[in-house]
């Protein structure tokens, strides 16, 4: 009871935020509005009773992925310019798609007869022997495409740095402006 | 609705005790300090300065709050109570003794490693929000930091989880109290994954020698910077419960928690939390800060190698 009324007011909370993720101006605050989404998914996560999946998503997407994002926010712009106007003229257009993407899916879901297991949902353990057992192969080639994704994210970053050292420098430090200049 | 009662009942004890115990660790410090440099700390408020912690409390209260003007005022204020709030929650799960711990849940070390990664995002907001560059540079090194030492963190908390076959910190503690202590069980895997786990603790609650945050002498005090009074308690008082919490996780892990050589109980893991929490205040006056890009170094060139290294051994153990 109690739980069902959680679940309704993370579920809002994820929509309500995922709403000022595109409509704050500011870009740190729509980074840390996509955190706190990420951060109610998991509540969510953990009402569906899947707690590993709620800590992993918690780990992962808030503490690793929104915190790269503010990173990258932070060493590329100046204060003031994080400030940004968050429509452009494709405004009409963006609703329309998503509006029509938003149609699809709920008519998907609604007409699809979901299966309503009661099995008991499996513990960790039994995960983790899932998927380094049955689902070796698929794990290692994982694991493989990200490591290729990362040599290439260095490889790139690399070239740039070189090519453009002293420019690099200077917006590493956005509001480090002085006097001087 | 007993279980409702007995959980608020053991959750707001918990929360006290720690917050009153989180009060006089810093008149610890204080004197600790104090006599390592041939001083005598704070004697005036009471017998040796017992009661400094209070007037410090009235003190704060009493301070003007200071907002500046170019501020993000709402980000400026959220942040501080974020801070204390990630601080305090990471104390749900550590278990004091087999039936006093805030939340018994089966993936106690995940959730503690969560929490830790999220409390990153409040100091970042800290120092964005305050519009000073000072802050700015010291949330940006906070940010850096937090990323890097995540990963030995994580690595090395998962050796433990893997000689005690569960996540769950209480049962990792009775696996211990069957075995041995997995500090010592085996010494060459317990070890250094302990000194590995304290050391990530260490840079994540950015104390010394990790404190590149809020180095004084070139950041004024990082992203505390701008605040005053209240404010800057509740960041104070959120990096303090950070180091305790992460010491009681540390004996609760590698030091057998509430096990002792006789009358195993709560007093044990007060003890070895304390002695952590001691420990961790002797290195911050004994050393000098590492610089920044040291920092990285040791981190992505050292811990990790290494931590992965215990990772596979702790698995290789298990198996063979």
């Amino acid at each position: 009871m109690i739980g069902d009324a959680l679940a309704w007011i993370l579920g809002a909370a994820v929509v309500i935020s995922g709403v000022f993720v595109v409509a704050s101006r500011d870009l740190v605050h729509a980074v840390l509005w996509l955190a706190l989404a990420l951060l109610c998914t998991a509540g969510l996560y953990a009402y569906l009773d899947a707690p590993f999946l709620a800590g992993v998503q918690v780990l992962t997407y808030v503490g690793g992925v929104a915190t790269l994002m503010v990173f990258g926010v932070m060493v590329t712009r100046r204060h003031a310019a994080a400030a940004a106007e968050a429509g452009n003229d494709s405004n009409v257009v963006g609703a329309v798609v998503a509006l029509g993407v938003f149609a699809v899916l709920a008519i998907a879901i609604l007409k699809t007869d979901l299966p309503t297991s009661t099995a008991p949902t499996p513990d960790t353990a039994e995960l983790g022997r899932t998927l380094l057992d049955d689902y070796l192969l698929a794990f290692e080639a994982v694991s493989l495409l990200l490591l290729a994704a990362v040599v290439g994210a260095v490889v790139i970053a690399r070239r740039r740095d070189v090519e453009a050292r002293t420019q690099d420098d200077a917006t590493l430090l956005p509001t480090m402006r002085t006097g001087a200049d | 609705m007993s279980v409702v009662v007995t959980a608020l009942v053991t959750s707001l004890s918990i929360l006290t005790a720690i917050l009153t115990v989180t009060a006089w660790a810093i008149w610890f410090e204080r004197k600790f300090v104090a006599r390592m440099q041939s001083r005598l700390g704070p004697t005036m408020v009471g017998p040796s300065g017992l009661l400094q912690p209070l007037a410090d409390l009235v003190k704060l209260l009493q301070k003007e709050d200071i907002v500046p003007e170019a501020a993000d005022r709402r980000l400026f204020d959220l942040a501080p109570k974020l801070a204390a709030l990630c601080a305090l929650g990471a104390a749900a799960v550590v278990p004091f003794s087999a039936s006093i711990v805030g939340a018994k849940i089966d993936l106690g070390v995940l959730y503690l490693l969560a929490i830790g990664a999220v409390t990153v995002l409040p100091v970042f907001m800290a120092g964005w929000a305050s519009n000073n560059k000072f802050a700015l540079l010291g949330g940006m090194r906070a940010l850096a930091q937090s990323l890097s030492y995540e990963v030995p963190l994580v690595l090395s908390a998962m050796v433990p989880v893997i000689l005690g076959g569960s996540m769950d910190v209480s049962k990792i503690v009775e696996s211990q109290i069957a075995t041995q202590w997995f500090i010592i069980g085996p010494v060459w895997l317990g070890l250094p994954a302990f000194c590995l786990f304290m050391l990530a603790m260490l840079a994540e609650s950015n104390r010394i020698p990790f404190d590149i945050p809020e180095a004084e002498s070139e950041l004024v005090s990082g992203v505390t910077t701008e605040y005053t009074g209240m404010k800057f308690a509740l960041f104070y008082l959120g990096e303090y419960v950070h180091t305790f919490v992460a010491s009681a996780a540390a004996s609760a892990l590698f030091l057998g928690g509430w096990d002792g050589p006789f009358a195993p109980g709560m007093h044990w893991m007060v003890l070895k939390t304390f002695a952590l929490f001691g420990f961790v205040y002797w290195v911050r006056w004994s050393l000098l800060r590492f610089r920044s890009d040291q920092l990285m170094r040791i981190c992505w060139y050292w811990l990790v190698p290494v931590s992965v290294a215990l990772l596979l051994g702790a698995g290789a153990w298990v198996v063979l």
